[in-house]
């Protein structure tokens, strides 16, 4: 009983290190930039240059989401810091809360004046926000600091009249400032979406980050899931568990899930969710990682919410679907809640089933499945009429309709046949 | 911690699962729901009051600690107090164990934001749900979790922009043998509950399998179903469950056409009146006597209005004149003619249009047109009979701004809905969101012969 006891504590200790691991960004993307040509010596390169030769520079970081832009951008800024620590200030940026222009200076003004110990004043102008920001670009260059602007979501700053984009770039182009101007973004075309003013003051350099190849994954899974040796662990635990890990990771079964979840899903991001639910399956009592952990989180990501929401239906309301269907393709080109009950009305009266029930415990079960979204309204101005009148639509395939209805339990055989016709 | 979505249809337990995991554990967590926090800023300032120990009293007139309107204001309230709250955590746990003292476990704060299905109908949901869901990255501080619990799938979510997904979680709808377990535990009685449920169970569960409908439905029935028991604590053998059964059947196939709904208390006993009333006279199966009557009040002009706008809806404008003339004598009996072939046709494309379009709409001044018609032909009816409880006399005569109000407040229980204005006549125009059922029984309380009324085609 004891030595079971110590058993479960050692791999919740070994449970909670892997977990802690994989929800740090840092440590997931610190292995990749060994080689020279990464995308982290590079734009490591472009900020320091920038910072030691005072010159004014901007980039832009494109990749899908998940693929580490902000976590490689913050490993920089972190080592840079360390580097030169007087010589650099940070203002980030965010497009989901900051596209509004007079937001996005306000909120400047509040970090710069974080950063050099002023007070911020919450009724400033927007007028006055934009001096001083100006006014401190002018004053960094001249004490030699370099400031960088570190735009997150940069599309939604691209969207409207970029007033924001134009002044910050236009500033750095005529005051006498040291300033970088980084942009991320998931959307590869962001700089087709700048105005031309916008896009001429605007250096075209682009840093794409794209997934890593097949063998870096593996590797990638091997380092992120091994125990460390020298860690609070003791050592023929840490190492009977990675010397599974090694077994497991070769096992060619796993190689096929894997390789399965990556065709959907290819960031190291996806990934690392994907670990994260893996890891948290992990059975206590044995205290090793095992293939069935994997299996059971690919299966759950791998649901079909629809066919779900069917099994999850009653009779009644699988009776109203089939003859919105019925009516689909007898080409009523619009239908609403009444049509559907005549006909409920008609089906009833030619097959004499047992399930006719009234119209308020039909409308009931019509609610029902617009909360579930199997149907939804055709469009949303009609806030006049009441639910029973405004047109429907299914949002559901006829194919998706005939396979939930044969996995549904007890399913009756009158609809199947209705579905046939 | 990577954010979770909780998903399954209504009343499968997520909230109440989430929130006992969350005591049995002991983590401090934060809970706000977006029913009652229906807009961005009371769901801002929600959180942050819960996270600054603020309670709103009559002491601040009801107001939260901080004015919060926009997200990027909230990121940065938020993160200060997070930042408090556990630096407190943190410096608690290094003390005694919390078990003693009460305090929560562990260093991290949840966010628990339930009901998120609400948010799509928000106005500014386009920009408030990617938000939310990619709070995690915006906040980056790896000691706050995040769990999102929704009656929707999670494709229903999706956007164009997008946003890092949450882990789901699928909570599936009960089985009928899981619906058994539920409605057996806590009973006193639990043979005979057994033998009920062997009863009803089947036939509601083709109707629904939410748990809290078929409640309200049980309750009710059960009584009804115990009734003939003289000793409730028995358990029943053969016969007398074939006796028990008898006597419930026609009362399932009635309550199978009702919607389930929790009765307010003076129907109920009014129900226990009917009740010895069916007893003593022969019992006919299927008829629903206490839904005769309209189980809300309304007082008498305001139900004339309403029977006044359910006829402007329903009947086209030109046929006014010759129904409501000055005698008050319906004239339909006059235009009958033989259906032919053609015009059955007719009649079915005519009332397929009837069913798409819904209610027509009609301008105030034929409501009110149609009213005074009406409210006269009863003062007359009324004098004929020489009854004394008059409510009507002082009602129609002069006071129109008395109607005006009582049209308000009809618009504002949904019973009439106000549309557009017509752009060329530049008056509001209304429209009737009442059924023919309701009508019926609002017309059959003052004894008023609206079918006399209606226009069939």
């Amino acid at each position: 009983m004891g030595r079971e006891k110590e058993k479960e504590k050692l791999s919740e200790k070994a449970l909670n290190l892997l977990r802690s691991r994989l929800s740090d960004p840092n440590f997931i993307f610190r292995p990749l930039p060994d080689s020279p040509d990464s995308n982290y010596s590079k734009l490591k390169f472009i900020i320091s240059t920038s910072v030691t030769e005072a010159c004014n520079n901007s980039i832009l970081l494109l990749g899908p989401r998940g693929s580490g832009k902000v976590a490689v951008l913050e490993l920089v800024l972190s080592d840079l810091l360390q580097q030169y620590p007087e010589a650099i200030s940070v203002i980030r940026l965010n497009g989901l809360l900051h596209s509004d222009d007079n937001c996005a200076l306000k909120e400047i003004a509040r970090q710069l004046c974080m950063e050099h110990q002023l007070l911020f004043s919450k009724v400033a102008s927007f007028d006055d926000n934009s001096q001083f920001m100006i006014a401190m670009l002018r004053e960094c260059g001249l004490a030699h600091k370099t400031i960088i602007f570190v735009l997150d979501e940069f599309d939604f700053f691209a969207q409207g009249k970029q007033r924001l984009l134009y002044s910050l770039l236009d500033a750095m182009q005529s005051v006498n400032s040291q300033a970088v101007v980084i942009g991320v973004s998931c959307r590869l075309d962001v700089d087709q979406l700048l105005e031309k003013r916008v896009r001429s003051r605007f250096s075209h350099r682009k840093l794409l980050f794209l997934s890593p190849s097949k063998e870096d994954t593996e590797r990638f899974i091997e380092h992120i899931l091994s125990l460390p040796m020298d860690s609070s662990l003791p050592h023929n635990y840490a190492a009977e568990f990675n010397g599974r890990l090694k077994k497991l990771l070769s096992d060619e079964r796993f190689k096929e899930l894997i390789d399965t979840y990556l065709s959907f899903n290819f960031t190291i991001g996806h990934l690392v969710r994907f670990l994260f639910q893996a890891v948290s399956y992990m059975d206590l009592s044995a205290g090793f990682l095992s293939l069935g952990n994997f299996k059971t989180a690919l299966s759950s990501n791998q649901r079909q919410p629809k066919l779900e929401c069917i099994r999850d239906c009653s009779v009644l309301e699988l009776y109203m679907m089939v003859c919105m269907k019925r009516l689909e393709v007898k080409e009523q080109a619009s239908y609403n809640f009444y049509s559907v009950m005549t006909e409920y009305k008609s089906i009833h009266d030619s097959f004499q089933t047992s399930d006719y029930y009234a119209a308020n415990v039909c409308l009931r079960a019509f609610e029902h499945l617009l909360q579930c979204q199997l149907i939804s309204f055709i469009d949303n101005k009609g806030h006049n009429q009441s639910v029973e009148f405004r047109p429907v639509k299914l949002l559901i395939s006829s194919a998706e309709l005939h396979q939930g209805l044969k996995s549904y339990q007890q399913c009756p055989a009158i609809l199947l046949k209705l579905m046939d016709r | 911690m990577f954010p979770i979505l909780v998903y399954g249809g209504p009343s499968t337990g997520k909230t109440s699962v989430t929130l006992q995991v969350f005591r049995h554990l002991n983590r401090p967590f934060i809970y706000s729901s977006c029913i009652t926090c229906y807009s961005p800023r009371i769901l801002f300032e929600s959180i942050l009051n819960q996270l600054l120990f603020h309670r709103k009293d009559s002491g601040h007139s009801y107001s939260s600690l901080k004015r919060c309107e926009r997200p990027s204001d909230f990121v940065n309230y938020l993160r200060e107090a997070l930042e408090n709250v556990i630096t407190n955590l943190k410096g608690n746990s290094g003390k005694v164990s919390s078990k003693m003292s009460g305090r929560p476990d562990g260093t991290m704060v949840y966010l628990v934001f339930d009901n998120l299905e609400c948010v799509r109908d928000w106005d500014k949901s386009s920009t408030i749900l990617p938000f939310l869901f990619n709070l995690n990255d915006i906040l980056k501080m790896p000691e706050v979790g995040l769990i999102f619990i929704s009656n929707t799938s999670p494709d229903t979510y999706y956007l164009n922009i997008g946003y890092a997904e949450p882990i789901p979680l699928y909570f599936p709808d009960y089985t009928e043998d899981d619906l058994r377990h539920i409605f057996m535990a806590n009973q006193t009685n639990s043979r005979l509950y057994a033998s009920f449920l062997d009863v009803v169970l089947r036939p509601f569960c083709r109707v629904t399998r939410q748990v809290d409908e078929l409640a309200a439905a049980f309750s009710s029935l059960f009584k009804k179903y115990s009734e003939p028991l003289s000793d409730k604590e028995v358990a029943p053998n053969e016969e007398m469950k074939r006796r028990l059964f008898s006597h419930i059947r026609p009362h399932i196939a009635s309550a199978l056409n009702e919607t389930f709904q929790v009765r307010s208390q003076p129907l109920l006993k009014a129900e226990t009146n009917q009740e010895t009333k069916k007893t003593n006279s022969s019992r006919m199966p299927g008829v629903r006597e206490d839904f005769d009557k309209i189980d809300f009040h309304m007082s008498t002009s305001a139900k004339y209005l309403l029977i006044s706008a359910f006829l402007a809806s329903r009947n086209p404008a030109t046929l006014d004149a010759s129904l409501f003339d000055s005698t008050g004598v319906s004239d339909s009996h006059k235009r009958k003619r033989k259906a032919s072939e053609k015009s059955m046709d007719q009649k079915e494309m005519a009332e397929q249009e009837l069913l798409m379009k819904g209610p027509g709409t009609f301008p105030l001044e034929r409501l009110l047109a149609i009213f005074q018609c009406i409210t006269s032909l009863a003062e007359d009816s009324l004098d004929e009979e020489e009854s004394h409880e008059l409510t009507v006399e002082g009602g129609s005569r002069g006071l129109m701004s008395d109607v005006l109000l009582q049209l308000s407040s009809l618009c504002n229980a949904n019973f009439i809905i106000k549309g557009g204005s017509c752009p060329l006549e530049g008056s509001t125009r209304y429209r009737t969101a009442v059924s023919e059922d309701l009508a019926l029984k609002v017309a059959r309380s003052l004894k008023f012969p609206l079918s006399k009324y209606l226009y069939r085609r």
